[in-house]
């Protein structure tokens, strides 16, 4: 098996605004390899929320390749995509997007619950997450009981829980002062180091340079794809 | 299986979650359906109650009697006084002849003839203004059934000579004799002095007593003292033992027709009224009467259905982040679509769960103060249940399905 586990070719992604037809991606390539800490930077309208959205199996394509784990998604139907994203796609946002009447550990059973897993593997299988992100005593809380940190970590775990090929962060950070920042960016790191493919959309410099490799998209292309270079003790 | 039976949990947990998020918002919700589900109820436990008590009737009366009548004609009789509209009229009298002969036949045990009207009664200072007065004939307690209690009945020589004696009820005997033995007792009916002879206790039912006050006289005496509306006097009729009830009506009907010179053409002039028959009768007033109740309750169901639409487009629009991460997730347009589905199923049949408590308890106070024996049949609580699911799932569809179409993408910017 392939160590790719992201191929991208020629991808375009247009959208009809009224009578205009925006591109938002424009022929773009990139590869992603198993066990890579990605971050995807750009300026706004740089294509790199729509790219997230390809990634994710959120969109499909105008036109051009996705391979995702040897798959192509790009040819896939909605429910295909459904359980693409189930099963290789762990989603963290922004706003953390928690359901807000339900536990912790509920929350992070979702996914599990569209996979078809017993209640009892469920249970499990979600408070393993939870003890992974350092939340084993927050289980039975509702969001509103947890703090920014602590619901972004719920987050985490929750993508986590079905063993997904990578991890998608949508400005994880955006929402979080800059110390429970680091938090949550410790917490990436540790997962990385556990073998974890990451791949984060951000526009803050300073949240990519903990990444490994930043990708910076303009204009609906990659502008540039570096290697960080290991920070400075 | 327990992919189902998981996702379906979840749905209901959603559909529970927005029931308390929104308690008002939900209860006006299943209002309707549960208004709906009430009339279902209430009304099938009445005419559950109507018919179990007639049934007893009947059966107290031994299941094997039947009926000799003028006219019978079931369901509502509307007469504008004009011989189209009133068939009776051309049916003669049954008459007291026309009983004998009838006693006489060999597949006939015993008859009784019947006739009644209401009357005052009165002892002393006590003045029963409208008691039930029967004219019977001298077997009426073996025909008609029932049991005398205390004392006896008349005998064939008191029903011979016409005389002032009564057979009266325990409900006339509380009134008039609170604490009091009523035997030998002289009350007067129709003004007239009566000696009591016997307590009678009918089989407790809707049509044959029970709560009512009654009295039974020699149909001889009732011709003489009471005020009544005449010719409408019934025969009660019970056929010998090994001989079928079929049987016996062919040749009671013989009989009057021969008696009565009808030639074979001709129609009877006469109504023989088993107990089937009423029964049938009964039955089919009351589905009638069922067809009217369904078309309302489908109207509460489908006011409720309504109702199941506004709150579920609410409910998708307010929550179309949360079903854009569902869908992140890995739900399936098919299991939102079932999520949202089993929420509107629950919302509906916790509006029929309501329904039913509350047409359970009308049929209690129908119990409770009136005669009707009801009780909630098993059928109508099916029927209820299914009915309040299936309201859900056919007024959730267009919410659910537009939930289901939702764009991820879009869904998850929804602010």
């Amino acid at each position: 098996m392939s160590d790719l586990v992201i191929s991208v070719r020629d991808l375009t992604r247009s959208y009809e605004m009224g009578a205009e037809v925006v591109q938002a991606l424009r022929g773009l390539d990139l590869e992603i390899r198993r066990n890579e800490y990605v971050a995807i930077m750009g300026p706004s309208g740089s294509g790199k929320s729509t790219l997230m959205n390809m990634i994710g199996c959120l969109d499909t394509p105008s036109s051009g390749e996705y391979w995702l784990n040897g798959q192509e998604v790009s040819r896939m139907g909605d429910d295909a995509l459904a359980r693409v994203r189930n099963k290789e796609i762990g989603f963290v946002f922004q706003t953390f997007n928690l359901l807000p009447r339900a536990t912790a550990l509920h929350n992070v059973e979702l996914p599990l619950v569209y996979a078809g897993t017993t209640a009892r593997e469920r249970r499990a299988r979600g408070e393993e997450a939870l003890a992974r992100v350092g939340l084993a005593d927050r289980m039975h809380h509702r969001p509103n009981e947890l703090s920014g940190g602590q619901r972004q970590r719920v987050a985490i775990a929750r993508a986590l829980v079905n063993r997904p090929s990578i991890l998608l962060a949508d400005e994880p950070t955006g929402n979080l002062d800059s110390a429970t920042s680091d938090e949550i960016m410790r917490v990436f790191e540790a997962l990385h180091a556990e073998g974890q493919t990451v791949i984060m959309v951000t526009h803050e410099a300073e949240i990519a340079a903990h990444a490994k490799r930043v990708v910076v998209l303009r204009d609906g292309r990659v502008e540039s794809d570096v290697l960080n270079q290991p920070k400075a003790a | 299986m327990s992919q189902t039976f998981s996702r379906a949990f979840e749905g209901i947990g959603i559909a529970l979650d927005s029931l308390r998020a929104s308690k008002v918002r939900a209860a006006l919700t299943i209002l309707g359906v549960a208004i709906g589900v009430m009339v279902v109820i209430a009304m099938a436990s009445a005419i559950t109650g109507i018919n179990r008590a007639l049934e007893r009737e009947l059966e107290s009366a031994g299941p094997r009697t039947f009926f000799v009548q003028r006219f019978f004609q079931g369901g509502l009789n509307i007469s504008d006084g004009s011989d189209e509209l009133s068939p009776w009229r051309k049916n003669p009298w049954i008459t007291v002849n026309e009983s004998e002969m009838i006693r006489q036949l060999p597949a006939i045990q015993e008859v009784s003839i019947d006739e009644s009207t209401r009357g005052a009664v009165k002892y002393g200072d006590i003045d029963l203004p409208s008691v039930g007065v029967a004219g019977f004939g001298p077997a009426w307690v073996y025909v008609t059934g029932g049991e005398i209690v205390a004392g006896r009945s008349f005998t064939a020589m008191e029903y011979a000579a016409g005389a002032r004696v009564a057979v009266i009820n325990d409900k006339v005997a509380e009134r008039l004799f609170p604490g009091l033995d009523p035997i030998g007792k002289t009350i007067k009916i129709f003004g007239q002095p009566f000696q009591v002879i016997g307590l009678h206790v009918a089989a407790a039912s809707l049509f044959g007593g029970g709560d009512e006050a009654r009295l039974a006289i020699p149909h001889s005496t009732f011709e003489k003292v009471a005020d009544y509306w005449k010719g409408w006097m019934s025969i009660s009729v019970m056929p010998v033992e090994g001989v079928t009830v079929g049987e016996a009506q062919d040749q009671v009907v013989a009989a009057l027709r021969g008696s009565r010179g009808l030639k074979p053409a001709q129609e009877n002039n006469f109504a023989i009224l088993t107990q089937d028959r009423i029964l049938e009768t009964f039955d089919s007033m009351t589905s009638a009467f069922f067809l009217v109740m369904l078309a309302l309750s489908s109207v509460g169901l489908m006011v409720g259905g309504v109702g199941v639409v506004a709150i579920m487009m609410i409910s998708v629009t307010e929550r179309t982040r949360e079903i854009g991460v569902r869908k992140a997730l890995g739900a399936t347009r098919r299991e939102v679509l079932f999520q949202f589905l089993v929420e509107a199923a629950t919302l509906t049949l916790v509006g029929g769960v309501v329904g039913m408590m509350l047409g359970g308890l009308i049929a209690l106070a129908i119990n409770k103060l009136t005669p009707i024996p009801a009780a909630v049949p098993l059928w109508s609580v099916v029927v209820a249940l299914l009915a309040s699911i299936v309201t859900g799932i056919m007024f959730g569809m267009y919410p659910a399905n537009k939930a289901s179409k939702l764009d991820p993408v879009e869904a998850l910017r929804y602010e």
